[in-house]
C-alpha cells in the first residue's frame, strides 16, 4: 500500500481524567480514500475522529500523548494553529446542525469568518460548495430561507456544503446519517462516493453495510484500540482478528 | 367499591369547582385594576372640578406643561412631554443596559472559569432582589452629587445633579441583573452543537460566541430586553428621587432634570386635593396605555426579528 498518507497517527493515547479512551492508535488516512471508523459504542471511533481536528480540546481534562501528523506537520504542540487544522479539516456532525440562519448565509458562514466580503466572490463559493454537495439544484431558488425548514436530509447535505466552502483537504463525517432515513442515507452515500474525488474522507458509522459500501479503507475500533485496519475488501472478506470476524458478522455490538 | 369511586369523582369535581373559582377571582383583580382606575381617571375630563371646568384631553395628551395657571389651580394638565420622557428615558436605558448586560451575561455562560461563573451567578441574583428604593438611595447619595460635579465642570447647569442621565443610570442599574439572568439563562441553552460547527469550520472561539451563540440565545435575550423595559417604564419611587420631576419639557439633554409618568404620578399625591388628585389616576390609565402599547410593539418585533430563521 503505496499511497500518500494525508494524515499519520503514531502511538496516540487519549485520556479523559481517569478514564483511558484510546491506547496506542497507529492509523494512517489516505489521500482521495473513503476510510470507515467501526466498532461497538464507546469503542474510541468518534473520540478518535474528534483528534482530527482537535474537537477534543473543548473537553476539560483531556490527556493527549503521541504524535498526529496532518501533511507531515505535528496538529498538537506550540508551533500547531488550531485555526489552521480546522480549516484545512472539514467536519461533519452527527445531528444535522444547520446555524438558525439563510441557506446562503450558512454556507457563507466560514468564508465569512477568514475576511471574504466579496458579495460575488462569496455568491461563487457557495453555489460551487451547494452543486457539490449535490443540493443546489433543490435550493437555488430560496437561497433566503431559513436553513432549518430544510428537510433533515437536505439540512445534512447542507452542513456538507458548509464544510466544503471552506475548501478543506479531509472532510471528517461523523455518523452522519444515523438520524437521517434510508432514502436520505442513501442521498449521503452517493455524495460521499463522488466527493472522495476531490477530498479524503474519514467517517465514522454504526453500520457495517454502510462502511463496507462506500470505504475504500476500514478501521476496527474496540476499547480504545485499534484491533485491524486494511482495505475494506479485505477486512468484510478475510478479518485476520477473531474479533474482527465476530463483530462483523454481527455476534457483538 | 361503587360508592367509594362516586366520592372519590365528586371530589374531583369539587376541587375542579375550587380551582376554577380561585382563577376567576385572580383573574377578576385585573379587570377590577383597569376598572376602577379607569372610572377615577376619567373623572377630570367629564366633570367640571368643583367649578375650574373640565380637563382638554388634547392638551392633556400633547400639552408641554404639567399645571399652567396662576397659584397652581387650573386645569391646563398637559403631559405630552411626560410620555415623550417616560419613552425616551426607557430608550436610553436599554441602550446603556442592554449591551452591558448582555456580554456580562456571555461572559458567564461562556467565559469565565466555573466557580467564578458560579460566584458572579449569586451576584446577580441579589443584585436582582434588591429593592428599587435602595437603588434611589445610591442615586441620591452617590450618583446626584457626581453628575452635579461632572455637569459644573462642562459648564452645563444641572438640578443638583436630579437629571435624565441620573435617572437612566440609577434605571439601567435595576435593569442590568434582569437582563443578564435572562440572557445567561438563554445563551446556556445554545445547542452546543451549533457552537462547535463553527469552531470546525476555523471560527475563532470569540467569532463563534457572537456570531452563532448569541445568535441561538436572540429570542430569549430579547425577552430579557423587554422586562427591562417594563421596569424602566413602571419604576416610581427610585425615579422620583432622581429625575427632579420637572414640570415641563421634553427634556432630551442628559443633564437637564426630566420627569416620566410614574414620577409625576408620585410627586406630591398625598398632600394635595381636588384636580390635582384626580389627575393622577389619569397617569395611571396612561401608563397602562403606554405599557401595553409598548409591550404589544416589542412582542411584535420580537416575532418578526426572532423567528425569522428558528
Amino acid at each position: 500500500m503505496i499511497m500518500n498518507k494525508v494524515i499519520d497517527t503514531q502511538s496516540l493515547s487519549l485520556r479523559y481524567g481517569e478514564f483511558t479512551a484510546l491506547t496506542d492508535i497507529n492509523l494512517p488516512i489516505f489521500r482521495n480514500k473513503v476510510t470507515a471508523l467501526i466498532g461497538p459504542s464507546g469503542c474510541g471511533k468518534s473520540t478518535f475522529l474528534r483528534c482530527l481536528n482537535r474537537m477534543n480540546d473543548l473537553i476539560d481534562n483531556v490527556k493527549l500523548e503521541g504524535t498526529i501528523l496532518f501533511n507531515g506537520q505535528a496538529v498538537e504542540g506550540v508551533n500547531a494553529d488550531v485555526i489552521e487544522l480546522r480549516k484545512k479539516i472539514g467536519m461533519v456532525f452527527q445531528k444535522p446542525n444547520p446555524f438558525p440562519m439563510s441557506i446562503f448565509d450558512n454556507v457563507a458562514y466560514g468564508p465569512r469568518q477568514q475576511g471574504i466580503k466579496n458579495k460575488e466572490v462569496l455568491r461563487g463559493i457557495v453555489e460551487k460548495a451547494l452543486r457539490q454537495a449535490a443540493l443546489y439544484d433543490e435550493v437555488k431558488d430560496r437561497m433566503n430561507q431559513s436553513a432549518t425548514r430544510l428537510s433533515g436530509g437536505q439540512q445534512q447535505r447542507l452542513c456538507i456544503a458548509r464544510a466544503l466552502a471552506m475548501e478543506p483537504e479531509v472532510l471528517l463525517m461523523d455518523e452522519p446519517t444515523s438520524a437521517l432515513d434510508p432514502l436520505a442515507t442513501q442521498r449521503i452515500e452517493e455524495l460521499i462516493e463522488d466527493l472522495k474525488k476531490e477530498y479524503t474522507i474519514v467517517i465514522v458509522t454504526h453500520s457495517m453495510q454502510q462502511a463496507a459500501r462506500i470505504s475504500d479503507h476500514t478501521a476496527f475500533f474496540l476499547l480504545g484500540e485499534l484491533i485491524e485496519f486494511g482495505l475494506t475488501s479485505d477486512i468484510f472478506a478475510n478479518p485476520k482478528d477473531k474479533r474482527t470476524e465476530a463483530y462483523i458478522t454481527g455476534r457483538f455490538g | 367499591m361503587k360508592g367509594s369511586k362516586t366520592s372519590l369523582s365528586q371530589i374531583d369535581t369539587i376541587i375542579g369547582s375550587l380551582l376554577m373559582i380561585l382563577a376567576l377571582v385572580a383573574s377578576s383583580f385585573i379587570v377590577i385594576i383597569a376598572t376602577f382606575i379607569a372610572i377615577r381617571g376619567i373623572l377630570p375630563f367629564i366633570t367640571d372640578n368643583n367649578g375650574l371646568g373640565s380637563v382638554n384631553v388634547l392638551q392633556f395628551l400633547t400639552d408641554t406643561v404639567w399645571l399652567r395657571g396662576t397659584y397652581f389651580i387650573s386645569t391646563a394638565y398637559g403631559a405630552g412631554f411626560i410620555i415623550i420622557n417616560t419613552l425616551y428615558i426607557a430608550f436610553l436605558t436599554v441602550l446603556m443596559s442592554f449591551p452591558i448586560g448582555v456580554l456580562t451575561a456571555l461572559f458567564i455562560a461562556k467565559v469565565a472559569p466555573r466557580p467564578l461563573a458560579a460566584a458572579m451567578r449569586t451576584i446577580i441574583e441579589l443584585l436582582a432582589s434588591i429593592p428599587s428604593i435602595v437603588f434611589g438611595l445610591v442615586g441620591v447619595g452617590l450618583f446626584l452629587p457626581l453628575i452635579y460635579q461632572l455637569a459644573r465642570s462642562l459648564g452645563y447647569s444641572s438640578g443638583a445633579g436630579s437629571s435624565v442621565l441620573a435617572t437612566v443610570f440609577v434605571l439601567s442599574l435595576m435593569s442590568i441583573p434582569t437582563i443578564t439572568a435572562v440572557a445567561e439563562v438563554s445563551i446556556r441553552q445554545v445547542d452546543e452543537s451549533l457552537e462547535h460547527a463553527s469552531l470546525a469550520l476555523g471560527a475563532t472561539p470569540t467569532q463563534t460566541r457572537f456570531k452563532i451563540t448569541l445568535l441561538a440565545a436572540k429570542s430569549g435575550i430579547f425577552s430579557g430586553a423587554i422586562l427591562a423595559v417594563g421596569r424602566s417604564l413602571g419604576e416610581a419611587t427610585a425615579v422620583s428621587l432622581v429625575s427632579g420631576n420637572a414640570r415641563s419639557g421634553p427634556s432630551f439633554g442628559l443633564f437637564e432634570t426630566t420627569a416620566t409618568i410614574t414620577s409625576t404620578l408620585l410627586q406630591g399625591l398625598k398632600e394635595t386635593s381636588g384636580i390635582d388628585y384626580d389627575i393622577r389616576f389619569s397617569l395611571g390609565i396612561l401608563l397602562m396605555v403606554v405599557i401595553l402599547t409598548t409591550n404589544f410593539a416589542l412582542n411584535f418585533i420580537k416575532r418578526k426579528v426572532g423567528n425569522v430563521h428558528e
